[in-house]
């Protein structure tokens, strides 16, 4: 078995490329504190969230090592950020530590590129003890002398005794900075593999004016292997900004200098397929890092906006009134493959936008685990689907409101475990979090098996704040659960640290209708509530059908359209016992909206034999829209209706937006699905 | 009368001691010159169905979905055909763009604080929206304030 959840492949990706991302600054953050000589609060603070980020993501990705490794270095900057004045009783040692920190980490991500999903992670645990050493300092357990346990004073204290057989003479990487930590950070991994260790210069972590002496003139190490000589070579050939070395046996040397100086050359001679090997190894992850870059979102965005553009232009030269009646064929045939290469673009900028909902799923099961904790309840988080893309401001607008409804869960759903006993539901309370990808939409459901809404006790308080517009009695279950939804439920009486900062379920209603989504929610007492998010797959481009009614143009998306038809005998018109009129198509009865008696409209077509129906389906209902006639399939850039009719509602209406069409004209967006289901 | 009202007073803070006047019928209202993006001609207004009836519907000016009111009928006064002096003065209130439709548009004033009056709280439906009366030699212009006059569609939301 791998050893990360396949399920996590997807995101393996975007963890490197993020993590190296932090990791870099974490470097940038830790030489220019060193050059400055001090650490100041802001980089304190830095880093602190750099190594928390790691950790979590870490943890998600189930990477342990990593994540518990990042964990003691935050652990100690914690202490740090909020005593600043400590920093002196660990300066010294906290930079190694760090650097040690982000090498391993940085050799860890060169690994999980490389090997992906069967990714053998290392142990840190010798620099967890560390660092869990500096954090008891801080805190005051652990007087600072015990600071000078550091590997290279100890391989000191054996030096005399145990006489050293290899001479190792390495050279760094030019310009790599740093080189006496670096010459620290050798010996400390080699450590491990010899009993007997000093070097020259001595001590190199201790001063930084040796970097220079280092770079130049190489560091040289005496060790005295515990095994052979080749595990040695290898931990030197394994870690990071090794230029070159050469292995010296000191014994044969005494014994026969030439041989030493071959021996020297052997080294040598053998070092370039050394490092070209090195090389070989370093270049496949490059390769892999250019899969990813990150765009700064609001260049996505103006793109997204010139695309849009464009697509309205080219529909402007297509229907160009200028050309009306001509014949041109060769224009056509232009005109075809520029509408093919614009289709492209505009697919490529949209998926460039999607991201899977994922991450953010898996923000809310940190949510869950530690509200849970928090209000000692018991709760899992079940995510479905969290492979389905939506675009990034859809995502990125989603956030709030998810956190929102999964505390409102948390808190005034799920029950304590001795509740939900006495009801006898499982201990464990279950969150499921679900998204699914119908027709244009995505749908997403949170669902708690707790409590479920309480309609009278919802109708009372609405009552008290004076929000019914009708007497209690006519509210249905559904009417009165939109009303946890209306601004002014929520109030400041419930205020607990997880639900109820200041914002209510309308604040939730808002941001998903900001985005053009309508959310409903539906609750069986005693068994659970479930939210429904209906959100639009993208903002942007639909491909839609024209159609008038009297002066107004509509364009109702393509993909809810199943037919369109003529009615040649008004006789086919059925007529319900409430005076809406049917169709029977196939057998099945469809009713049928009349656009311009829906919408107010003085100038459309009466006579039904006159304009023409288009029969839409959508989920589960079906209806056929009377229109005065189609005017073509265009490529319309959505716009939402400026935030001036936020009040009117008019996505319940069935209007989703508004585009510009090729000549300036105005159409209005139909939403097919709230358009049936006001009926 | 597409000239861009800002172009000329490129000083912010004088805007604001700035009228723009126009005329409903006979009477002269004026709205701060803060708010005024620009001045245009009335276009094809695409209707919206289902909002209030003051709210004519939307336009596109240069590829923004502006919504337009108008006046007449939000301060209660009858309809009356557009003719070629009605134009649409585009205002920018609290960062929302919104087209007012107006009779005619006569003038920029400048005036001082002592030529302004706080108008009576009692009144007609017209002063609710008016944030004071401006007295000029010849005239009296009734100074409209755009955030009352705009606020039952710009407070929704707003928490």
């Amino acid at each position: 078995m791998s050893y990360i959840d396949p399920t996590m492949r997807d995101m393996l990706d975007t963890f490197v490329h993020e993590t190296e991302t932090m990791l870099e600054q974490l470097d940038e953050i830790l030489l220019e504190s060193e050059r400055a000589g001090s650490l100041s609060e802001d980089h304190i603070g830095g880093i602190f969230r750099i190594t928390h980020t790691i950790k979590g993501s870490a943890a998600m990705m189930g990477i342990d090592g990593v994540s518990n490794l990042s964990h003691a270095v935050e652990d100690v900057f914690y202490i740090l950020r909020n005593y600043p004045s400590k920093l002196d009783l660990v300066f010294d040692t906290i930079f190694d530590l760090v650097f040690q920190t982000s090498d391993f980490l940085k050799k860890e991500l060169e690994k999980l590129q490389d090997q992906g999903l069967d990714y053998v992670p290392d142990d840190p645990s010798e620099l967890i003890d560390k660092l869990r050493l500096q954090a008891a300092i801080l805190s005051g357990e652990s007087p600072a002398d015990r600071t000078e346990d550091a590997p290279g004073e100890k391989a000191q204290d054996g030096g005399t005794e145990t006489p050293a057989r290899y001479k190792l003479h390495i050279f760094f990487n030019d310009d790599v900075q740093m080189e006496n930590i670096r010459a620290f950070m050798l010996l400390s991994q080699l450590q491990g593999c010899c009993d007997y260790l000093s070097s020259d210069p001595e001590n190199p972590e201790s001063d930084p004016s040796l970097s220079e002496e280092i770079a130049k003139n190489g560091f040289i190490i005496y060790c005295n292997p515990l095994s052979s000589i080749d595990e040695v070579r290898q931990t030197i050939e394994s870690s990071l900004n090794v230029k070159s070395y050469e292995i010296v046996d000191l014994l044969e040397h005494s014994e026969d200098e030439k041989e030493g100086e071959h021996a020297e050359g052997q080294a040598n001679a053998d070092l370039p397929s050394a490092s070209q090997t090195a090389a070989a190894q370093k270049s496949s992850p490059k390769n892999n890092k250019q899969s990813l870059i990150s765009v700064n979102q609001a260049k996505l965005d103006q793109l997204m906006d010139l695309v849009g553009e464009i697509v309205t232009a080219e529909s402007m030269v297509g229907s160009n009134p200028d050309l009306r009646g001509l014949k041109l064929d060769n224009f056509t045939k232009s005109f075809r493959e520029l509408r093919k290469l614009t289709n492209e673009l505009q697919d490529i900028v949209m998926s460039m936008r999607m991201v899977p909902l994922q991450t953010t799923f898996h923000k809310m099961d940190r949510l869950v685990r530690d509200i849970s904790k928090k209000l000692s309840k018991k709760a899992e988080l079940v995510s479905v689907g969290g492979d389905t893309e939506v675009d990034k401001t859809i995502n990125d607008a989603m956030v709030d409101p998810f956190m929102h409804m999964i505390r409102n869960s948390m808190d005034h759903g799920i029950e304590s475990p001795e509740e939900r006993l006495a009801a006898g539901k499982p201990e464990v309370g279950r969150i499921t979090l679900s998204a699914r990808n119908v027709g244009g939409e995505i749908v997403i459901e949170i669902t708690d098996d707790g409590r479920g809404l309480d309609a009278e006790k919802i109708l009372e308080k609405a009552e008290r704040n004076g929000l019914l517009t009708k007497p209690i009695s006519a509210y249905t279950d559904k009417e009165a659960f939109t009303l946890i939804m209306a601004p002014g439920f929520s109030t400041s009486t419930e205020v607990t640290e997880f639900s109820g900062r200041g914002v209510g379920m309308d604040v939730v209603r808002k941001n998903v209708e900001q985005i053009g989504g309508t959310i409903s929610i539906s609750s069986v007492k005693g068994q659970g509530t479930t939210f429904t998010i209906k959100i639009p797959l993208t903002l942007a481009i639909v491909n839609g059908m024209n159609i008038s009614v009297g002066k107004t143009i509509f364009t109702l998306p393509i993909a809810s359209i199943s037919q369109s038809f003529k009615v040649n005998d008004p006789k086919q018109i059925l007529r319900n016992t409430n005076g809406t009129e049917m169709i029977l198509i196939r057998g099945e009865c469809y009713p049928i909206v009349r656009l311009n008696h829906y919408f107010g409209i003085p100038d459309g077509a009466e006579d039904i034999t006159e304009g023409i129906l288009i029969q839409v389906n959508n989920n589960d209902s079906k209806a056929c829209i009377f229109a005065d006639e189609l005017i073509g399939e265009f490529q319309v850039v959505v716009k939402p209706f400026p935030i001036f009719f936020s009040k009117y509602d008019l996505k319940r209406r069935g209007l989703s937006g508004c585009s510009i069409l090729g000549d300036g004209t105005i159409s209005l967006i139909l939403d097919s699905n709230n358009l049936i289901c006001e009926l | 009368m597409n000239e861009n009202m800002n172009a000329g007073t490129s000083f912010a803070s004088d805007l604001k001691d700035r009228y723009l006047l126009f005329n409903i019928d006979d009477t002269k209202y004026g709205v701060s010159l803060e708010y005024v993006l620009e001045i245009i001609n009335v276009q094809t207004i695409t209707q919206v169905p289902g909002v209030a009836h003051y709210i004519k519907g939307i336009i596109n000016l240069r590829g923004k979905i502006i919504p337009i009111i108008d006046v007449r009928l939000k301060l209660g006064l009858p309809e009356r055909e557009y003719d070629d002096k009605t134009c649409i003065i585009v205002l920018n209130v609290n960062e929302v763009q919104v087209g007012v439709i107006v009779d005619r548009v006569s003038e920029v004033v400048n005036a001082e604080n002592s030529q302004l009056s706080v108008p009576s709280e009692v009144g007609e439906a017209t002063s609710r929206y008016l944030s004071s009366i401006l007295e000029l030699e010849d005239k009296i212009v009734l100074i409209i304030d755009c955030e009352k006059f705009f606020s039952s569609e710009l407070d929704y939301g707003q928490f």
